[in-house]
């Protein structure tokens, strides 16, 4: 018996009407419990991808697997996505924005709050369950987005640019408490970023992108030697820099170096 | 010196500045002034208004006078005919509002479920509301009798098309990707509808709701000036058919001061719901 990943995707490829081919047959996986990233240069079709693994976009061909059940062009719930922008409402109190996805499943308004209110704490959230989403800040508000995600106990989670709009400490505790969070629940995070840093320092596997179409150029696994979650730690490891490289190069053989890092 | 007194360094003049405590809310000290000339402005009116009909230099023939006004209203709450009156405009006002400015808004929303009806019935809805009450409402008055159901035609017809076009642009600008969101969760889209687009497209609807206060009243006048046996508009037609300007203006006091009270209703309305704003 063969086990399934928790993501394939096979021979993926979209095009928006008549228009040029955006993605071109991209075949990719991510193990159970694995940090895989995607980064690239802008019009890699990074953000198409992370659509198309959602379920949210149907792909002109290819199939998306989410533990090895056919999930094309249609949202799986085993899938959690956060994005840059936060999308909390703002006529909710966070506590009402956390369970908002519980809400869609049905679940009683007594039992989503019960298992909201155990996650408040380590979200460094206690004591706003009952603001709005416009007394806090960009941070407590990126948390408040996990959170929401997290609440529904997702197996995969997908992260589009998450951190992108946050400033450099913010994004690197914000890293931290990511990673300390999904290893500890097991859960296997598809991150899309154009950030190699970034992506260097979450992952267990890169995959690079190039643009015009998007096709995978090359696909490589990240050790740094250490098993700490602290995101300076990992960046100080004598690996990162070689993968930082070897990274960059293999974005420039894709015939683009149009890479904010 | 006092603490208030600063010595101007190139002059050595001293100069006074304002307490330190008085100026911590320059806004609503801004406000206060405010309100205060507004109403001293009013009473100006009044006041010139007032001496010019009593010294005979203004005719109170064509203007009335304030005095005769408030004689009027006095005397119409006394017989009780004025709380007959608005009676009978504000039930009017209040069923053609329910009927056309939320109702409106509910059609405006439940657009958004098809684009294709929304696209379909744009240029309906465009050419409906161009058109202006006073034309129609003889012929609602025609079919619907000279009752309560005509003006409340009339005023619905006067309140639907703002806002439901209000409402269906409140709900086309709610953000996509709150959308996409709510589909990841595996939204019905009937979720999508009551969890994302009526509470994204609310500050539209009261925009819209905000607007029709006043369409609605003067859909309400022009039914009742058209035949009517009471309301605040039969006060004024009777009043102008008579040249009894005092009766006119009293009615148009009335008027204002409905079109106010309505509008305070909204105003609460929309700081219940919009809580979360401050």
């Amino acid at each position: 018996m063969t086990m399934s990943h928790a993501i394939e995707v096979h021979g993926v490829s979209k095009r928006y009407g008549d228009g040029p081919l955006v993605l071109d047959g991209i075949d990719f996986y991510a193990r159970s419990g694995e940090f895989v990233s995607f980064v690239g240069p802008s019009g890699c079709g990074k953000s198409t991808l992370f659509n198309i693994v959602t379920g949210l976009l149907a792909p002109s061909s290819g199939r998306v697997l989410v533990n090895g059940v056919e999930t094309t062009g249609s949202p799986s719930r085993s899938i959690g996505y956060v994005l840059q922008k936060d999308l909390l409402m703002p006529w909710r109190t966070i506590m009402r924005n956390v369970i908002l996805g519980l809400e869609v499943h049905r679940v009683g308004r007594a039992e989503a709050r019960r298992r909201a209110s155990a996650l408040f704490d380590a979200y460094h959230l206690t004591g706003h369950e009952d603001a709005y989403p416009g007394q806090l800040s960009g941070g407590m508000r990126q948390r408040a987005a996990l959170m929401r995600t997290m609440v529904t106990d997702p197996d995969i989670i997908l992260m589009d640019e998450a951190y992108k709009a946050l400033d450099y400490p913010l994004k690197i505790q914000l890293e931290s408490e990511l990673m300390d969070t999904v290893k500890a629940a097991g859960k296997t995070v598809v991150f899309v970023t154009h950030d190699i840093e970034e992506a260097v320092t979450l992952s267990d596997r890169v995959y690079v992108l190039k643009a015009h179409p998007g096709q995978l150029v090359q696909e490589i696994e990240i050790d740094l030697g250490t098993d700490s979650h602290a995101i300076n730690e990992r960046r100080l490891a004598s690996a990162f820099n070689d993968y930082y490289e070897t990274i960059w190069r293999s974005i420039g053989a894709g015939g683009r170096t149009e890479v904010a890092a | 010196m006092t603490a208030f007194q600063i010595e101007d360094a190139q002059t050595g003049a001293v100069r006074t500045r304002p307490a330190r405590s008085r100026n911590r809310h320059p806004a609503s000290r801004r406000r206060t002034l405010l309100v205060f000339l507004q109403v001293a402005i009013v009473v100006a009116f009044l006041a010139v208004w007032q001496w010019g009909a009593t010294g005979g230099w203004i005719s109170t023939f064509l203007f009335s006078s304030p005095e005769q006004i408030i004689s009027v209203l006095a005397q119409n709450i006394t017989t009780g005919e004025l709380w007959t009156d608005m009676g009978v405009t504000a039930q009017e006002v209040l069923i053609g509002f329910a009927v056309g400015a939320v109702g409106g808004s509910a059609l405006g929303l439940l657009l958004w479920y098809s684009r294709f009806v929304a696209d379909l019935s744009a240029p309906f809805i465009t050419a409906i509301g161009s058109i202006p009450v006073l034309a129609v409402a003889p012929m609602m008055i025609i079919w619907f009798g000279t009752g309560l159901v005509s003006k409340v035609v009339i005023v619905g017809f006067s309140c639907v098309i703002v806002s439901l076009t209000n409402a269906y642009r409140g709900a086309q600008r709610v953000d996509p990707d709150l959308l996409d969101l709510m589909r990841s969760f595996g939204s019905s889209k009937t979720q999508a509808f009551t969890k994302a687009i009526v509470p994204g497209a609310m500050s539209w609807v009261v925009a819209g709701l905000k607007l029709n206060v006043g369409f609605a009243i003067i859909g309400a006048v022009v039914g009742e000036f058209i035949s009517s046996s009471a309301g605040v508009g039969h006060m004024i037609v009777t009043g102008s058919s008579s040249f009894a300007m005092n009766q006119v203006l009293a009615g148009v006091v009335v008027v204002m001061a409905m079109v106010l009270a309505f509008g305070l209703l909204i105003d609460l309305l929309e700081r219940a719901l919009f809580r979360w704003e401050r």
